[in-house]
């Protein structure tokens, strides 16, 4: 299989997945208990921690680890609840992990306001402005989209509502690897990330906190985590997304460079092929094409692809089984009809450009 | 692949014969309807079944076609007091129409599904037959089909006893292998169809009468009943002298009346003689009037011979045998010995 949709998800890592193996089999102790192996096994957390805080610029204190991005967004959008101000505004394409979780909190009295995003995703910042009023808590908007990959100008936003003193929280899942995050530099309270997005594990992530001391724990219970996340720690995985985010960073700018090169070779070889194609994204993170296909059903390119063992995706591979227009394609303008015809292709590290000209002769003999 | 145990092993004999063979599921309902719908559910007994054959699984969205062709009509008909079959419906104009012009945009030459029923093929000309499993047979859901329909279409387990079907599953380790089959409209499954309709339909109580015309009950809207209808009537036997329980035998639509009659045996609860309209004969010839055929008015009983005259607008049918509960709405599907000839919707009925 050649898989094309990184987005989604990403392999594991040789060496993260050995790590976590050894970790596995020679420290299942729990990091809670005070001998030796206990000891151990909390000193393996911390030092992930550690690597996760130098990933983004942050401070060891300020990570929190918990089962992956869905639980960090939940995390911070659940204190809206106790507070006074219970208004949030997040843009039009944010995951479902925030705009659900937004619905569940409704008869909590959290009100929630959207932006719209122009033709490109990027977010309007003068309708954001126009948003904020007296009772405005928090802001969320997400780094980078997954479905069309546009990167958002956070450091921008946050320079123009400084003076309202609002927390600012982004989902940066689809950022971290692909392009440089230091949250200092952003200016942001909260940061969500999940460490299978960038060749770690699944079923792990963290959340930045800028200030601990203003945060209560959403999952309730032990005093795993200081206090801000009950439950065992997931010691594997947390070593695993450790070593990840080191990895990650560490290879970002030439991984980058690679995947920005798939990216244009795919795109000019696939206009070549099929002139009416359209390219629904600039300004994203390097690797991720949305792309259309008018007079094709995505549906039917998806199977006809699959059939032919690429990976890639419709919509967000989230909503597998269900066909229906993409939220966020409409939110960029797209008509139902282009919406529907519409594939993400996301490319990743080991990605070549033979594989790249393999699906550009696949889809060839599909579309014509 | 409805995640049902059925197709699985229809697939599973299809992988076995060769063919190359991809399976799709069909969405026919919002599965934000959580109370009803259970569509979650039967996808992953679909991919399990399909990650054990090794056969990719596909999904189409046919909601709005559903909806339109098929939803609207049994609501309609609900509505007119009558007893649509909405499965018929749904075979004539999803499964074996959109479901099969997608199959064949993604490449298919042929789709299969698991009716109990079998097909032949005599120098072009489609027959559909009796699926083998006498309790299970399921050609009767399939009257609306035509010939094209039919060339395109196999059905693996026709030949297949249910128990068999169930074996063969459980043999292959096919989790689904002792799954309910479906009842009624496919996606309600198992629940309580009066409570399904209740979502569609406001209360329109009226009087339960007897055959004089009495009132002897209240009703909470025609659509809710069928005619033979003898549970959740709300009247016990012993209002009158007779202790036998009480049917429904008709439906007076203009003063909102359900008839209601007692003993299973009453003559009011049985007719001779029906009239059908938009009959479908699936050769596209339709019998002689002198062809000795047989027909059903319901898919649970057995067919029974019958006399079919041609008039100009539909077709009266006389049977020999009195026929309990003919309810209007239903349709009326036709035999040669073993071969579905079509069938047709009923209109009224009499003696």
């Amino acid at each position: 299989m050649i898989y094309f949709d990184h987005s989604a998800t990403t392999p594991i890592h040789p060496e993260v997945s050995e790590r976590m193996h050894e970790i596995n089999q020679d420290h299942f102790a729990n990091p809670s208990s005070v001998y030796k192996s206990g000891r151990k096994a909390k000193s393996l957390i911390e030092h992930a921690r550690f690597q996760i805080a130098e990933s983004i610029g942050a401070k060891s204190n300020q990570v929190c680890f918990c089962s992956g991005g869905t639980e960090a967004n939940n995390q911070v959008l659940w204190t809206l609840v106790n507070q006074k101000d219970k208004h949030i505004i997040i843009s039009a394409i944010e995951h479902p992990a925030i705009s659900k979780v937004l619905e569940r909190l409704k008869p909590f009295g959290v009100k929630a306001s959207l932006v719209p995003v122009n033709r490109q995703g990027v977010l309007n910042t003068s309708i954001l402005l126009d948003l904020i009023r007296d009772d405005t808590g928090l802001i969320s908007i997400m780094l980078a989209n997954n479905e069309i990959g546009v990167i958002q100008p956070i450091q921008k936003i946050i320079k123009q509502i400084n003076k309202y003193n609002i927390l600012f929280h982004t989902d940066a899942v689809q950022a971290i690897g692909k392009i440089s995050v230091d949250v200092c530099d952003l200016g942001i309270d909260y940061m969500s990330l999940s460490a299978h997005k960038f060749y770690g594990p699944k079923g792990v992530g963290a959340l930045f906190v800028k200030n601990r001391a203003e945060f209560d724990s959403f999952i309730v219970g032990g005093d795993q985590e200081n206090g801000l996340r009950g439950g065992t720690e997931n010691i594997a995985g947390i070593v695993g997304m450790g070593l990840a985010a080191e990895l990650a960073v560490k290879n970002q700018e030439k991984c980058a460079m690679q995947l920005k090169s798939l990216e244009k070779h795919f795109l000019l070889k696939i206009r070549q092929s099929y002139p009416l194609v359209k390219h629904n994204t600039t300004n994203n993170i390097p690797g991720l094409i949305s792309i259309s296909f008018p007079g094709h059903k995505s549906d039917i390119l998806m199977a006809k692809l699959d059939r032919a063992n690429f990976a890639v995706s419709n919509g967000s591979a989230c909503n597998t089984g269900n066909i229906k227009p993409s939220k966020v394609l409409k939110a960029i303008g797209l008509n139902d009809e282009i919406n529907l015809s519409t594939l993400r292709i996301s490319f990743g590290k080991d990605n070549t450009i033979e594989e790249v000209d393999e699906l550009i002769k696949t889809l060839d003999n599909i579309l014509n | 692949m409805s995640g049902g145990v059925d197709s699985a092993v229809a697939a599973s004999i299809l992988v076995e014969q060769g063919y190359n063979v991809e399976a799709i599921f069909m969405k026919n309902w919002d599965e934000k309807d959580k109370e009803f719908c259970t569509a979650a559910e039967d996808y992953k007994d679909a991919l399990q079944v399909c990650d054990k054959l090794n056969i990719p699984l596909r999904s189409i969205d046919l909601i709005e076609e559903y909806w339109e062709k098929v939803f609207k009509i049994f609501l309609d008909e609900c509505k007119a007091g009558r007893t649509p079959n909405p499965d018929i419906l749904c075979n004539k104009e999803i499964k074996f129409k959109a479901f099969l012009e997608h199959a064949k945009e993604l490449g298919a030459d042929q789709i299969a599904t698991g009716h109990y029923a079998m097909t032949s093929d005599k120098d072009g000309d489609f027959e559909l037959k009796r699926g083998k499993d006498n309790n299970k047979d399921q050609s009767y859901f399939l009257c609306r089909l035509n010939q094209y329909q039919l060339s395109k279409s196999v059905f693996p387990i026709g030949e297949l006893n249910k128990n068999l079907v169930r074996e063969k599953a459980k043999k292959l380790g096919f989790m689904n292998y002792n799954k309910k089959d479906s009842t009624g409209i496919c996606f309600i499954g198992e629940r309580n169809f009066k409570n399904f309709l209740k979502k569609f339909f406001s209360i329109q109580p009226g009087e339960i009468v007897n055959k004089n015309g009495q009132a002897i009950g209240q009703h909470q809207g025609l659509m809710y009943y069928t005619y033979g209808q003898r549970q959740g009537l709300g009247i016990g036997g012993g209002y009158s002298s007779q202790e036998a329980p009480w049917y429904v035998s008709d439906k007076i639509i203009d003063e909102n009346k359900l008839v209601v009659v007692q003993g299973q045996t009453n003559s009011d609860l049985y007719h001779t003689r029906l009239t059908a309209s938009n009959v479908n004969w699936i050769s596209g010839v339709p019998p002689q009037e002198s062809q000795n055929i047989t027909a059903k008015i319901r898919y649970r009983s057995n067919d029974t011979s019958c006399q079919i005259n041609y008039r100009s607008n539909d077709i009266l049918i006389d049977f020999e045998q009195p026929q309990f509960a003919i309810a209007p709405g239903q349709s009326i599907v036709f035999y040669d010995q073993n071969v579905c000839l079509g069938g047709g919707f009923i209109e009224t009925r009499g003696n």
